[in-house]
């Protein structure tokens, strides 16, 4: 049962911080899209890959 | 002449914009609060236990957040209203378009016609309990039905006020009632702070009665359909000021908002109840959740009543009025956009697409929403049909992960996105994978449902077959097709020819011939038509002149030899158009021609050429500067890759009509050692070269630049080559982390004719062509 507790509230901390990264994340990226001049999925990709 | 060009000019009737981020984002939050969270968390603790509720709203939101993702990757490349029917049109075309706009229209609609009902209830049992007794001798289940038709009216005519109204009042109410559920949550963590001992409500963590972690699968699937507010948030894309940006944070926003919500709300619950022996159920004295459970729908309620005292019957009573109000209010917004979307593309009567000038909003969708929520909400069984609007949005959401995944595929170059989804496609592919799994555990709610659900599916197929299909207007991401002449009959292995340039179209064909020949192959000569955006798809035959002169000299050649089969088609886009002609007409083959002008931005090749490689379901041969010459001498670097024998093969036919040889050429690093052994690769594939030995060199050069050694040995005047052939190496999913491969720069900077090749393998093959 301990066990079972100890998963539980690991999986459901774990859970509530992708979803958080993941809103983060995109905000900020839909953010930069924002400022840039070219949107096609191709460009997206093209600067994600040369880190910026 | 099979083809047909736009049908005649619809409504340019546009919505106003006037919702901003905060109003859209309310109005996802006030879809998925709706009366979900009030009636599914005392269903959950009785069924998977305390601890199982909190696990059901954690992991249900990260699916909502990869679906939302989803939803907002595709809305904000398609901002228009629609939603889920937009991006089906875009992915799938016409047909599924409707399906998912109907099953939209219908799904949407029930469960507003449910918070209907589930709003006349509460306010009719809150004035009961105060004493009044609104309409006296008629039976409560009377009043309550007219009770909710009249709800329902009241939020017909709301939305037909206009988006800013609908918007406006809505959000208030999911402000109200997410700020009663913050509170809630609040209060749970302070009493919690307060009597740790509350925390002991949580043992056992989960209900092993159900088996323990399964039984959070069938939770799951229950309280599923309370997390996807983002369909609402997509089909506001008309309405909505930066779309681009809004509505993709708004999606975002609320899921997040939700979940952390719907967590606190049941920690409260769970430590709202004191242990002790007044909680009784059938006679025995029981642990806190599981008295919770025995309440069912109102166990939030029966918990919230301990945690407030005073007036906290009466707060839930308000909550859950307020929640049904704004959700209701959502559902027929969510529903009479999704019909309007079907009217403007003529799937159904032009009426629907008609938008009043007083109030800007689509008056006609908005009457046939409301004939269905009032119908419903007065004359079936809530349960029953619920399960089948639940079910449908799950079929829907499905079909949104699937189309995220062909829009970036086939469209990704053409469309402008406000936001990309990260892990492509491994999120989408997972929440297709949960989807599904829900799905079948939605099956546990009832099995009417999945009568229903197919039964207005299918009328809605036999309405598209003899009504819409006809009537149903082009969009300019349809590829139509111009002229086709269909060969009698011929080899069932398929070449097909692009053609572009009338001047360089001979050469293309003189040396696609041999190719042919040695294929025993039957030919379809395609010529695409590119249409700029600027002008109407009913003017694109204007663009068709130098088409039919390339198809008419190749025809004169080729036609002798081969079963030639010839089309001419128009799409906005020249690669989407070759790779779906290339599905179509299920071709084994596909040859086209590469300019080798420098690069488009973005592109490694080219903005044709870059997406045909990725993309294209069969084996395909790109031939760059190729003129009129004998290629006697072929030049064919070979690394051991998939490529590589097919780009001896293609070479070994080129080089047999010349009498030519073929030379294949390795580069070793500079300690010597050689990368594979390229003289048995060569033996190994000598019958699918079918040259003689004695025509088939094996060169090895050492560098440690493996692109300057194979086009040192590309321009040497000496030992030089007429002919340098490729094996291509990119790879649609791969292309995106990696860099550019050697095969890319060779092709781009090398000064000889370049053939390049990419064999497709039947698992890539199958893949493409189906996925």
């Amino acid at each position: 049962m301990t066990c079972n507790i100890i998963i539980g509230c690991v999986l459901v901390v774990l859970s509530l911080s992708a979803i958080i990264a993941l809103v983060i994340w995109s905000r900020r990226s839909i953010n930069r899209i924002a400022c840039e001049q070219h949107h096609s999925a191709r460009d997206i990709v093209r600067e994600r890959k040369n880190g910026r | 002449m099979s083809g047909k060009t736009a049908d005649k000019p619809h409504h340019s009737s546009e919505l106003s914009r006037d919702l901003n981020l905060f109003h859209v984002t309310m109005m996802g939050l006030g879809m998925m609060i709706g009366a979900g969270v009030f009636l599914g968390t005392g269903k959950t603790i009785g069924y998977a236990g305390p601890g199982g509720v909190l696990l059901t709203f954690a992991l249900n939101g990260l699916i909502a957040i990869v679906t939302a993702m989803s939803y907002a990757e595709l809305s904000s490349a398609i901002p228009r209203a629609g939603g889920a029917y937009n991006f089906a049109r875009i992915a799938f075309g016409r047909g599924t378009s409707f399906i998912a706009g109907w099953m939209e229209w219908f799904a949407s609609s029930v469960a507003g016609a449910l918070y209907a009902v589930c709003c006349a209830t509460y306010t009719i049992r809150f004035f009961n309990g105060l004493g009044f007794n609104l309409i006296p001798g008629i039976p409560e289940s009377v009043v309550v039905k007219l009770a909710a038709i009249a709800v329902a009216c009241l939020f017909l005519y709301i939305n037909y006020r206009g988006a800013s109204e609908t918007g406006k009042i809505g959000a208030f109410m999911t402000l109200a009632q997410t700020a009663f559920l913050v509170i809630i949550g609040i209060l749970g963590v302070v009493v919690a702070i307060k009597d740790p001992s509350r925390l002991d409500n949580f043992t056992p963590f989960l209900n092993a009665e159900n088996g323990s972690w399964t039984g959070l699968l069938v939770t799951m699937g229950f309280t599923a359909v309370a997390f996807e507010g983002f369909e609402v948030i997509a089909q506001a894309g008309d309405e909505t000021i930066n779309p681009r940006e809004n509505i993709p944070k708004a999606m975002l926003y609320s899921v997040l908002i939700v979940t952390l919500t719907y967590i606190g709300c049941a920690f409260a619950t769970i430590v709202a109840v004191k242990a002790g022996p007044d909680l009784i159920v059938d006679g025995q004295v029981v642990a806190p959740w599981v008295w919770i459970g025995s309440h069912g729908g109102e166990g939030f309620g029966a918990a919230i009543e301990r945690l407030l005292p005073r007036g906290g019957g009466l707060l839930v009573v308000l909550a859950v009025i307020f929640a049904s109000t704004s959700a209701l209010n959502v559902t027929v917004y969510s529903a009479t956009r999704a019909s309007y979307a079907l009217g403007r593309d003529r799937m159904l009567p032009d009426s629907f697409s008609k938008i009043s000038s007083k109030t800007k909003t689509p008056w006609v969708a908005l009457l046939f929403t409301g004939l269905i929520v009032i119908g419903v909400a007065g004359g079936l069984k809530a349960d029953q049909v619920a399960a089948s609007a639940s079910i449908m949005f799950l079929l829907l959401f499905f079909l949104v992960n699937i189309c995220v995944l062909r829009v970036r595929y086939n469209m990704g170059d053409e469309l402008e996105y406000g936001f990309l989804m990260p892990l492509f496609p491994a999120l989408p592919i997972l929440a297709i994978v949960c989807q599904g799994v829900l799905a079948v555990f939605l099956h546990e709610m009832g099995k009417v449902a999945w009568i229903i659900a197919p039964a207005w599916i299918g009328i809605g197929l036999v309405i598209y077959r003899f009504y819409s299909r006809e009537r149903a207007i082009s969009t300019p991401d349809e590829i139509q097709v111009l002229e086709e002449h269909e060969a009698d009959r011929g080899s069932e292995y398929k070449v097909m020819i692009a053609v572009a340039n009338p001047d360089t179209a001979l050469s293309l064909i003189r040396h696609t011939y041999a190719i042919c020949r040695a294929k025993h192959a039957r030919v379809e000569l395609l010529h695409m038509v590119p249409v700029p955006d600027q002008v109407p798809l009913s003017d694109a035959e204007k663009y068709m002149g130098e088409g039919r002169e390339a198809i008419a000299e190749t025809l004169l050649y080729l036609a002798p030899e081969f079963p030639l089969s010839t089309t001419i088609r128009y799409c906005r886009n020249a690669a989407r158009g070759i790779v779906s002609a290339v599905r179509l007409k299920r071709t084994q083959l596909l040859i086209m021609g590469w300019h080798g002008k420098p690069m488009s931005r973005g592109f490694t090749l080219g903005s044709t050429v870059d997406p045909v490689i990725e993309r294209v379901p069969c084996d395909v041969i790109i031939l760059k500067g190729l003129t009129d010459e004998e290629y006697k001498r072929v030049l064919v670097p070979v690394a051991g890759g998939p490529n590589s024998a097919f780009a001896l093969e293609i070479a070994g036919i080129l080089a047999a009509q010349n009498d030519g040889e073929v030379v294949a050429l390795t580069v070793t690093g500079p300690s010597g050692r050689e990368a594979f052994d390229l003289r048995k690769f060569v033996d190994t594939h000598s019958e699918r070269i079918g040259l003689p030995p004695n025509r088939v060199k094996v060169e090895m050069v050492e560098s440690s630049n493996t692109i300057e050694a194979i086009l040192e040995a590309a321009h040497s005047e000496e030992n030089g080559c007429d002919l340098v052939v490729l094996g291509a190496t990119r790879e649609p999913v791969l292309s995106q982390f990696t860099r550019e491969s050697v095969p890319e720069v060779v092709a781009r900077r090398c000064k000889k004719p370049i053939v390049m090749v990419q064999g497709a393998g039947p698992i890539r093959s199958w893949l493409l062509r189906w996925i």
